[in-house]
């Protein structure tokens, strides 16, 4: 039977405790970043982190049907029948052993700099503050703009 | 030197070769050593910059782990730019640091030096002096760029004055090259720049 409460959407307290941790956590992320410790840390001049290995280990993998479908952008060479290619999310594919070596090294597409999610906390929270700061400017634009146009 | 690596220059070699840059004249990339290691890089100076009619030779070497790190590329011809330093020649340029990714090449890293040449960043500045210049007195930067193109990159504008000054302090005993980076520091004020060279 399900739960009057859970039917209504309500969380359990323990769930209730972890948002409380998530909104503390996300203020504090927020405070580093207006008082620019992120850029202190030299967040923003570091080669980002490499891809969580998980989701590199899981990435689709496809083989090469035919000659003549192409190259693999990282070693330049045409691909060959039968060679395995990994397909990361952006939907580029590479050699596998090729991608492999560049998503230890750092976390995003080689071709078009789509990040991967990394094993780093502290990476994956300067990234969300980033695009959070992306937004709320669009926001703040948005609000400027129906104010005075 | 891995295999990926040499094996990777050659196949990008022949791509440079053949590209329409090179059939334009606006890059050019030569093998130095055998074992592909190190080549020398050229750039034309873009057109409507003090670089313009300028040819500058860069040093390019390639790690052993290329393509997965950027290679190491200087300019060997000096050359008054914010992000290039007058002394060295080191490049302060993202994607020869945090920003390079597995998918560029020699072209596009050639090609890159090149666009920086056309639109300086004098806020991520690599030369603290030039960028100054650059910020605070946008004309004297311009015509102390076209000076050094014209003496060190064979561009094309003689400046007849800035030539008079660096005989003078030449006769006076300094080094050619010391009296133009003084002269071109102090805004070509010569009793700034007399000053500094020999106190």
């Amino acid at each position: 039977m399900v739960d009057y409460f859970q039917e209504r959407g309500f969380n359990t307290v323990e769930d209730a405790d972890r948002s409380r941790e998530e909104e503390l956590e996300r203020h504090i992320m927020r405070l580093m970043a207006d008082f620019n410790l992120f850029d202190e840390m030299g967040m923003p001049n570091q080669l980002a982190p490499p891809a969580s290995p998980e989701i590199v280990n899981n990435l689709p993998e496809e083989k090469i049907q035919e000659t003549n479908c192409g190259k693999c952008d990282i070693c330049l060479k045409e691909y060959e029948k039968d060679e395995t290619v990994k397909i990361i999310p952006c939907k580029h594919k590479f050699h596998s052993e090729c991608i492999i070596a560049w998503l230890t090294k750092t976390n995003s597409c080689p071709l078009c700099r789509h990040e991967l999610p990394t094993s780093d906390p502290i990476y994956e929270q300067y990234r969300k503050e980033k695009k959070r700061q992306k937004e709320r400017e669009i926001d703040i634009e948005n609000l400027h703009n129906s104010m005075f146009s | 030197m891995a295999n990926i690596a040499a094996q990777r220059i050659k196949r990008e070699f022949k791509e440079v070769i053949k590209s329409e840059e090179v059939a334009k004249c606006a890059i050019k990339v030569e093998l130095v050593n055998d074992n592909y290691t190190e080549l020398k890089g050229e750039i034309a100076g873009p057109p409507d910059t003090p670089y313009e009619g300028g040819n500058f030779i860069l040093e390019i070497k390639v790690p052993e782990t290329y393509p997965f790190n950027p290679p190491k590329v200087r300019f060997i011809t000096k050359i008054w730019h914010p992000n290039i330093s007058s002394v060295t020649g080191a490049i302060c340029l993202d994607i020869l640091k945090d920003q390079w990714a597995a998918a560029m090449t020699l072209r596009t890293v050639l090609l890159s030096l090149q666009a920086l040449l056309s639109a300086a960043e004098p806020d991520d500045p690599q030369d603290a002096v030039v960028a100054k210049q650059f910020k605070e007195n946008a004309e004297m930067f311009h015509l102390t760029a076209c000076h050094w193109t014209n003496i060190y990159a064979g561009g094309p504008s003689v400046n007849k004055d800035f030539d008079d000054k660096i005989k003078k302090l030449v006769e006076m005993g300094v080094d050619e090259h010391e009296a133009r980076v003084a002269l071109s520091s102090y805004n070509w004020d010569m009793e700034r720049a007399t000053e500094q060279l020999f106190s």
